[in-house]
């Protein structure tokens, strides 16, 4: 059983725990940039590591536009996942997007989580009347020019090669390479669902804990738009790191792992 | 004997002709060289220190350093080939490429080396391009929809204009049959030019429905015997063989992955035309083929009128004809549906022939059809 969803979005189990947490990559990369964090986790907790579909080594044949119009469709990917691996009661952790999309998952099926965590959460990059989002619709339309001057290894010419050959081992590096390369097309909707989404009138809707973990500076998701997550949802915690960027898990994954225990530890 | 060159290695590093750059893991700009602040504008005291990396570049390309730059710096200690813009004074913009490493210090501090090449020419180069394409893939998705459109138009009419034509056809029979047109030679005459127009136009629908049945797809391609195919087109010639006392010989063919009713038809119209385009001696058809290294020639040889080679190209186009429907029957949509079936197949049809002597009809067929477009 869910032999098909291990496959569409390459999933990973590891650890020798009882208590679930799964992780989420954000926008732009795979599960391969929480590496600095779960070898922490790895002996207590029960360890999900997976791509989001259209990511990574994910099966990019199952990428349908139409579904993966909002973060609607990776939300049901969450919950699919979770029943088909029979969890609940699972630690959700999302950087970027993936809070978004967690905070989807959890406000539809509350039992199937129990603490959400959000690394840099914005649920709204475009600025609006009352609303700091950070961005502009021309910027979105900048970051689509520079998405399609830069393919980042992906090429027409090599992926078929690449995806027939799973087993030989020349590939590997290329397969290793596949984080942040995605199909040009894929990459482009994708940005366009992540950063023109508005989940605002989502966050009320979550009854699940929530810990939003901010960065600053954060150009992606601003110290404004952190607050604003915190004051919206109903139950949450805020942790502001001494970290600027937007991935504290990789730049410093020590106060991440800190900041993650403290909270997962400490919060009943 | 020549001195022996001494490179200094610090101007080296900062008149090299590619901009470098050293930052920390937030980015900061810890070093820089004059190459790279020439071409922003800016002063060693205006950046070292004072400006973040991100804070050369717009928002789009700010949002992409910290989802794909960072991340792939800090993951594979390495990028390759960034194409950004970097932002200097005065509103200058200059598009580069970047590569970069981590380094990782004794200290154990952590930085990062970029090197920027300028690639305002190439840029402009790539746009070009990249409109050209654009446009080109415009252009495509324009045609195959009114390609699409035309192919289902020409159905649609075709396949229409038969049920009133077909009512038609027993209506002159069924007033021939009950003999309701009074006697007189004007009557018969007029008559008979409507029953003969009439048949001309059902076999002009019949040729434009089969030959729109050829549309964009090639369909199922199975294992096809030339020869049992040719065998099939005779079979479905039965009465004209006869009526005209045509005479086939057919040697051995090759077997080929083809669209079986698509090759059936081909030897159909081929067929069909030799007989029809006959001298008063009967018909004698010869089949026959060559192998080349990717694909198969098949021949196929008559003995008829034959036609000046300057028509050798005019002949394929769609309902063009050498002769006057008067003098001999026919829509000029034949060799076309054989020319658009041998096309889909990735091979080629030609003709040689020769006046009072006969033509030969050729056609290749490549051996893998993985060549053939689709």
């Amino acid at each position: 059983m869910g032999k098909n969803l291990i496959a569409r979005n390459n999933i990973n189990r590891i650890g020798s725990g009882s208590q679930t947490i799964m992780f989420a990559h954000g926008y732009g990369c795979d599960q391969h940039m929480w590496r600095y964090i779960t070898p922490a986790f790895e002996e207590a907790y029960d360890i999900i590591l997976f791509d989001h579909v259209g990511s990574g080594n994910s099966d990019e044949n199952e990428y349908r536009f139409e579904k993966y119009n909002t973060l609607k469709g990776y939300a049901d990917d969450i919950i699919e996942l979770c029943e088909n691996l029979e969890l609940t009661e699972v630690i959700f952790v999302g950087h970027s997007v993936s809070s978004m999309i967690g905070a989807l998952a959890a406000a539809k099926r509350p039992e199937l989580f129990k603490q959400l965590i959000m690394i840099g959460p914005s649920p709204c990059y475009i600025n609006d009347d009352n609303y700091y989002g950070g961005f502009s619709k021309e910027d979105i339309d900048e970051l689509i020019d520079t998405l399609e001057s830069n393919y980042l290894g992906w090429s027409s010419l090599i992926t078929p090669v690449i995806m027939g050959n799973p087993d030989k081992p020349e590939f590997t590096e290329e397969l290793n390479n596949s984080f942040c390369r995605m199909n040009p097309e894929i990459a482009k909707h994708f940005a366009k669902v992540t950063f023109l989404g508005d989940n605002r009138q989502d966050l009320s809707k979550i009854t699940t804990p929530v810990l939003i973990i901010q960065c600053h500076p954060d150009v992606i998701a601003p110290i404004k738009v952190g607050q604003f997550v915190y004051g919206s949802v109903q139950n949450g915690s805020y942790k502001l790191l001494e970290v600027s960027g937007h991935c504290p898990h990789l730049t410093a994954p020590d106060q991440t792992i800190q900041a993650l225990k403290s909270y997962i530890e400490n919060y009943n | 004997m020549k001195s022996k060159f001494i490179e200094h290695t610090e101007d080296l590093y900062q008149n090299a002709p590619c901009g470098y750059l050293t930052m920390l893991a937030d980015g900061e700009i810890v070093n820089i060289n004059n190459t790279l602040l020439f071409w922003l504008g800016y002063k060693r005291d205006e950046v070292l220190y004072k400006k973040r990396f991100p804070d050369l570049l717009g928002i789009g390309g700010k949002m992409y350093y910290e989802t794909h730059m960072m991340p792939l710096l800090q993951m594979q200690e390495k990028v390759k080939e960034i194409n950004m813009e970097l932002r200097g004074s005065e509103k200058r913009v200059v598009p580069v490429l970047i590569n970069g490493i981590k380094v990782q210090a004794q200290a154990g501090e952590t930085f990062y080396r970029l090197s920027i090449i300028d690639i305002t020419q190439r840029k402009q180069y790539e746009k070009e391009l990249l409109k050209a394409r654009k446009e080109a893939e415009e252009t495509n998705k324009r045609l195959r929809e009114i390609n699409e459109e035309l192919e289902h138009f020409a159905y649609t009419a075709s396949h229409d204009l038969q049920a009133p034509l077909n009512n038609i056809g027993s209506v002159i029979s069924l007033i021939e049959r009950k003999k309701l047109l009074p006697k007189g030679e004007e009557g018969d005459e007029l008559f008979s030019i409507i029953a003969s127009n009439t048949q001309r136009m059902r076999t002009m629908i019949h040729d434009l429905l089969e030959y729109s049945k050829l549309d964009g797809k090639i369909g199922e391609l199975v294992h096809i015997s030339l020869r049992e195919t040719s065998f099939l087109a005779m079979e479905m010639l039965n009465e004209e063989i006869s009526k005209n006392g045509a005479k086939f010989t057919i040697e051995e063919l090759p077997i080929i992955h083809g669209n079986k009713s698509q090759i059936t038809r081909l030897f159909l119209n081929l067929f069909s035309n030799a007989i029809k385009y006959r001298k008063a001696e009967p018909p004698q058809i010869h089949v026959s083929f060559k192998e080349e290294r990717n694909f198969f020639t098949v021949f196929v040889q008559d003995n008829g009128t034959g036609f000046e080679q300057k028509y050798d190209k005019k002949i394929f186009n769609f309902m063009e004809r050498l002769h006057s429907h008067d003098e001999i029957a026919g829509t000029g949509i034949g060799l076309s549906a054989c020319k658009r079936i041998v096309d889909k197949h990735g091979g080629s049809i030609g003709v040689s022939s020769v006046p009072g002597e006969g033509s030969t009809f050729y056609f290749t067929l490549p051996k893998n059809l993985d060549t053939a477009s689709s």
